[in-house]
């Protein structure tokens, strides 16, 4: 027997089943246990009378291959090591997180303020991030979108202009650098056919579109190559979204339509998924509706190309380009202003987004700032709160903790907010973007399909992950690092605060700097708001409805039938008590574009300007107020038969005709009303007052109006019906011009809204991002207040005993409150200058935001400082003041 | 613990010292030889060899090298702890002995053992009845 032997001293150590051992010293150990187990052996053999030499080689003998024996031993032994290593780890982690999770529990208070602040930071996130990746990263659902162009004629001048069918032909023959190229062009049109008739966009679409955006039919087929001819028959396909509430999902077969006057048949329906250009319902083979324009002026397309594999857009450009000189050279007679010089491209995606693109990244940047700011919030009240563990962290370094262990362990708690937190900023995330998607405005594209998916997700956890880092890794150190011998030492002589002066000072300093960005930045797009609502429209808006009316070209052939329907309507109107006056209009003011082009002066074709043209009945003009400024009104002097009159704008009389009679001179309107052949001047009647046509924060455009008896070309394709109320009320008006239209013609889809409902949609989209960044940086300055407070209230409580000892020592009261607010003062001062600083220059980002406000605005940056100087004031003096009502003889006994 | 129903292939190093014939373990069954040997208290590893041969009057051999991967993975599932010793030879050991958990083990596995035993009793003497 030889378990005597277990009682053998130990002299070379134990080896613990949680000691961790190297490779080499694994390998060790195995073979001098096989070497111990040969020499036991031998020695044995040896005393059975074996010599010495034979009982060794006779030991290893019986042993077996001795190296191949290790080999297995090792393998073992190190798969062993390995799962004590993940135990010792897991049960670290495990222990950590009950130590985090005690800690959080201990103190409910904090730890509901630390999610709650978090929450709000993630989930404004996690909501802006849903929104950029929705509209920014997927706006364009087609296959492999980087390749889809926008393709644009160039002017001389540099500006960009839809492109003339000659040229996109020439372009499409000759180019080597798309797979395909197709022009279109798209306008709101009557479409009869389905349950009721609905004003929507019909696009004309080239051969090609399809496979450009990769379409397959939903139901039926798309247009092919004998549908795209001259004198196809007329064959549309629909959208899913026309084909479900307008023709009940119905098989297409026997479905035929009347656009504007064209009887087509439908032969498809296209996906939901496509939706190029925005918002189309109908799309028709443009080469069917006969042959184009064969003028390199006449800009009638939009063109979109796929690039061939692995040509950039620079190359196509070029090419283009050089097509483009080539070809425009075979019309040596056409006007240079308007003739093309070159191509201007621009990636598809990047004209979809178009200017949502910079809104969306601010914001976005805002809420990161929120975000930032809640981490500097806690970090700073982690440190505070560390300030009272510094005796228990002392204990457990003393008990064997290392630093980074401790660092570990404070890490764990900020993971543990900072989950809770995230799992709660989800839910935020989420209540904030169904809001954005009920409230935001339609100018965002595709904000609709907006929602919290994976990568939204994933976003979620790593801004959690950072989250986590950047408040919990710096008090971590701090505190790991301090000892509470230094803490004493420092107390006595720090500022009034404590002895983290500098520590502090960054946080809420950050805090407060971060703060002042948000609230200058919402404060510059408030006043620049106010500006805009509150500019000079050059009409009355509050008293009038409109409708925009788009007649059937079936039942009014001649444009003449139109002017004539829109007289008839405006005489019932204002026949109604409750109308003040109604008329036709072309184009409504602030409703977003106004057809622009040139025009002739004086009796002289040479002698040209450009200039917005406004087809309008008088009736139109007197219900908007737009006032008469010299001269008179068209009236019913003005007749088709007549000579032709005009009206222009103010600023139109003093660009042409400055310090002269307007008065008396003649204009025509060129191009813009070119199915007039003989092209008759018309003479000005009267000048009127500047309108701003576009929306607010465009100045108004120059403009010449004429009367829809004379010149009704452009009421034909859909024009405004405009009424003024009797009264102020504008809605009263509604009914009367609702009613009046339908029973006129029952066949006409009406849209009557108010004109302030018009302006407040056309500034919906600004108004969002002011509401956006307001709510950002109201909440930014409620963490930086409720962060400073915080910071005072805790440095007060642990100094309650120095406080007591100056109070004891015949301190004035108000003195040590002076003292406390002046030291917290001093860190929000730090703030607010580097933040002035940083608001300087992260105004300047705005730039393109701001109407009529500097990104620098003085008034609005000394705003923002008293706005936080003083919360910063109010959020110190409290808790220094509540701190400091403690009997002085209560603390020094505490002790 | 296993206990398998199949002779254990094998091959099996006699040497001159075993006078004769002995039985090849049962596989999975060496598993609570060496637990049953550090019951008593903590064994070396050759230790363990030797009170096999004693205990079974050589009825019983060990495969001397299988013994050693035994052992580590039974201290790898935590049956048995090791440290290094002296022999009573005055040599150099690594002593191994029985955790809680090998306690366990082993009352287990010799229940397990000893009713398997007593059915294939009982299924032999059926059959020679037969």
């Amino acid at each position: 027997m030889i378990d005597d032997a277990a009682r053998g001293s130990r002299r070379t150590g134990g080896q613990g089943k949680r000691r961790l051992l190297s490779k080499a010293t694994i390998r060790d150990d195995v073979e001098r246990e096989l070497e111990a187990h040969v020499r036991m052996r031998a020695d044995e053999l040896v005393a059975d009378g074996w010599a010495e030499e034979e009982g060794l080689a006779e030991a290893r003998r019986l042993l077996g291959d001795q190296s191949e024996l290790a080999e297995a031993c090792v393998e073992i032994a190190k798969s062993h090591q390995r799962a004590v290593r993940r135990t010792k780890a897991m049960d670290a982690i495990m222990q950590d997180l009950r130590y985090g999770l005690r800690t959080v529990v201990r103190s409910p208070g904090f730890a509901l303020v630390a999610v709650l602040t978090l929450a709000l930071g993630i989930g404004a996130n996690t909501a802006m991030f849903s929104v950029v990746d929705g509209v920014l990263l997927e706006s364009l659902p087609y296959p492999d979108p980087e390749e889809l162009v926008d393709v644009r004629e160039a002017r001389q001048d540099g500006g960009s202009m839809s492109a003339a069918w000659l040229n996109f032909v020439d372009w499409r023959e000759q180019n080597t650098v798309f797979d395909e190229m197709v022009a279109y062009t798209s306008f709101p049109t009557t479409v009869i056919g389905g349950d009721e008739p609905v004003t929507t966009n019909v696009a004309m679409v080239s051969q090609g579109v399809w496979s450009v955006f990769g379409v397959t039919p939903l139901q039926g087929r798309l247009t092919v190559e004998a549908d795209h001819v001259v004198g196809g028959a007329a064959v549309v396909v629909v959208s899913e979204s026309y084909w479900r509430n307008q023709l009940g999902a119905r098989p297409i077969e026997e479905v035929r339509l009347d656009l504007n006057g064209v009887r087509a048949s439908v032969v498809g329906v296209a996906p939901a998924t496509f939706d190029y250009p925005m918002d189309t319902d109908v799309w028709q083979p443009l080469e069917s509706t006969g042959p184009q324009s064969s003028s390199r002026t006449a800009h009638n397309w939009r063109v979109v190309g796929r690039l061939r594999d692995g040509v950039d857009v620079e190359r196509a450009d070029e090419e283009l380009d050089a097509i483009t000189a080539r070809v425009v050279l075979t019309e040596p007679d056409a006007d240079p202003d308007f003739l093309a010089v070159g191509v201007n491209l621009q990636s598809l995606r990047e004209l979809v987004v178009g200017s949502a693109r910079w809104t969306l990244l601010v914001l976005l940047g805002a809420a990161g700032l929120v975000l930032l700011i809640a981490c500097t919030n806690l970090a700073s009240t982690l440190l505070a709160r560390g300030a009272n563990r510094t005796r228990e962290l002392a204990v457990r370094a003393s008990m064997g903790a290392g630093q980074s262990r401790l660092v570990r362990l404070l890490i764990t708690e900020s993971l543990i907010l900072a989950a809770a937190g995230a799992a709660a900023g989800v839910g935020v995330g989420w209540l904030l973007v169904d809001l954005l998607r009920r409230t935001g405005p339609a100018t965002v594209p595709r904000l609709q399909d907006v929602g919290i998916d994976g990568s939204v997700l994933l976003f979620a956890v790593v801004v959690t992950g950072l989250t986590t880092l950047l408040f919990g890794l710096f008090p971590a150190i701090r505190l790991a690092r301090s000892r509470p011998q230094d803490a004493l030492r420092q107390g006595s002589r720090g500022n009034a605060l404590g002895g983290r002066g500098l520590s502090w000072t960054l946080l809420v300093g950050g805090e407060v700097a971060l703060a002042l960005v948000l609230i200058v930045g919402s404060g510059l797009l408030v006043r620049s708001f106010r500006s805009m609502v509150s500019v000079e429209l050059g009409f009355d808006a509050s008293d009038v409805v409109s409708t925009p009316v788009s007649l059937s070209r079936l039942k009014y052939e001649s444009p003449f039938d139109h002017a004539a329907f829109y007289d008839r309507v405006a005489q019932e109107l204002e026949a109604h008590p409750a109308i003040e006056s109604a008329g036709v209009i072309s184009r409504i003011p602030v409703g977003g574009s106004l057809p622009t082009g040139r025009l002739e002066l004086d009796d002289n074709m040479d002698r040209t300007t450009v200039a917005g043209y406004v087809v309008t009945s008088a009736g139109a003009l007197e219900a908007l107020d737009v006032p008469l400024l010299r001269g008179r009104h068209f009236d019913e002097r003005d007749r088709e038969e007549t000579p032709h009159v005009a009206i222009v704008s103010e600023s139109f009389a003093q660009e042409n005709w400055p310090g002269q009679d307007p008065i008396g001179r003649t204009v025509t309107g060129g191009g813009m009303d070119n199915f007039w052949e003989e092209r008759p001047f018309a003479q000005v009647v009267g000048v009127v007052g500047d309108v701003r046509y576009v929306e607010l924060g465009v100045p108004p455009r120059k403009v010449v109006y004429f009367p829809h008896t004379q010149r009704p070309f452009r009421i034909q394709f859909g024009a405004i019906m405009v009424a003024e109320a009797a009264g102020s009320d504008a809605s009263s008006a509604a009914v009367p011009l609702r009613t009046t239209l339908e029973t006129a013609d029952p066949d006409i889809p009406l849209e009557v809204s108010t004109q302030t409902e018009l302006i407040a949609e056309s500034v919906a989209s600004r108004e969002f991002t002011m509401l956006l960044l307001g709510g950002f940086s109201l909440l930014a300055l409620t963490l930086a207040v409720v962060g400073i407070y915080g910071v005072v209230s805790y440095s007060v409580a642990t100094r309650t005993r120095e406080m007591g000892i100056r109070l004891a020592l015949g301190a004035d009261r108000t003195g040590v409150v002076q003292l406390v607010v002046r030291s917290a003062m001093g860190m929000v001062v730090a703030g607010l200058v580097v933040g002035g600083l940083a608001a300087y220059f992260a105004g300047q980002l705005l730039e393109g935001m701001l109407y009529e406000v500097e990104p620098g605005d003085p008034l609005t940056l000394v705003g923002g400082v008293l706005i936080l100087g003083i919360a910063g004031l109010g959020a110190s003096w409290i808790p220094a003041v509540l701190g400091t009502r403690v009997d002085p003889m209560v603390t020094m006994r505490a002790e | 613990m296993i206990i398998g129903l199949t002779a254990a292939p094998a091959p099996t190093t006699y040497g001159p010292y075993m006078s004769r014939q002995s039985l090849e373990l049962l596989k999975g069954t060496l598993d609570i030889v060496l637990l049953k040997t550090l019951e008593a208290g903590p064994r070396h590893g050759y230790g363990i060899s030797r009170w096999v041969r004693d205990a079974t009057g050589e009825d019983l051999s060990i495969d001397e090298g299988a013994l050693y991967p035994a052992l580590r993975r039974l201290e790898k599932r935590g049956f048995v702890e090791s440290e290094w010793g002296v022999s009573d030879t005055g040599r150099d050991a690594k002593f191994y002995h029985l955790t809680p958990d090998g306690e366990r083990e082993l009352a287990s596995a010799v229940d397990t053992w000893e009713r398997y035993v007593s059915a294939m009793s009982r299924v032999l003497g059926a059959a020679s009845r037969a």
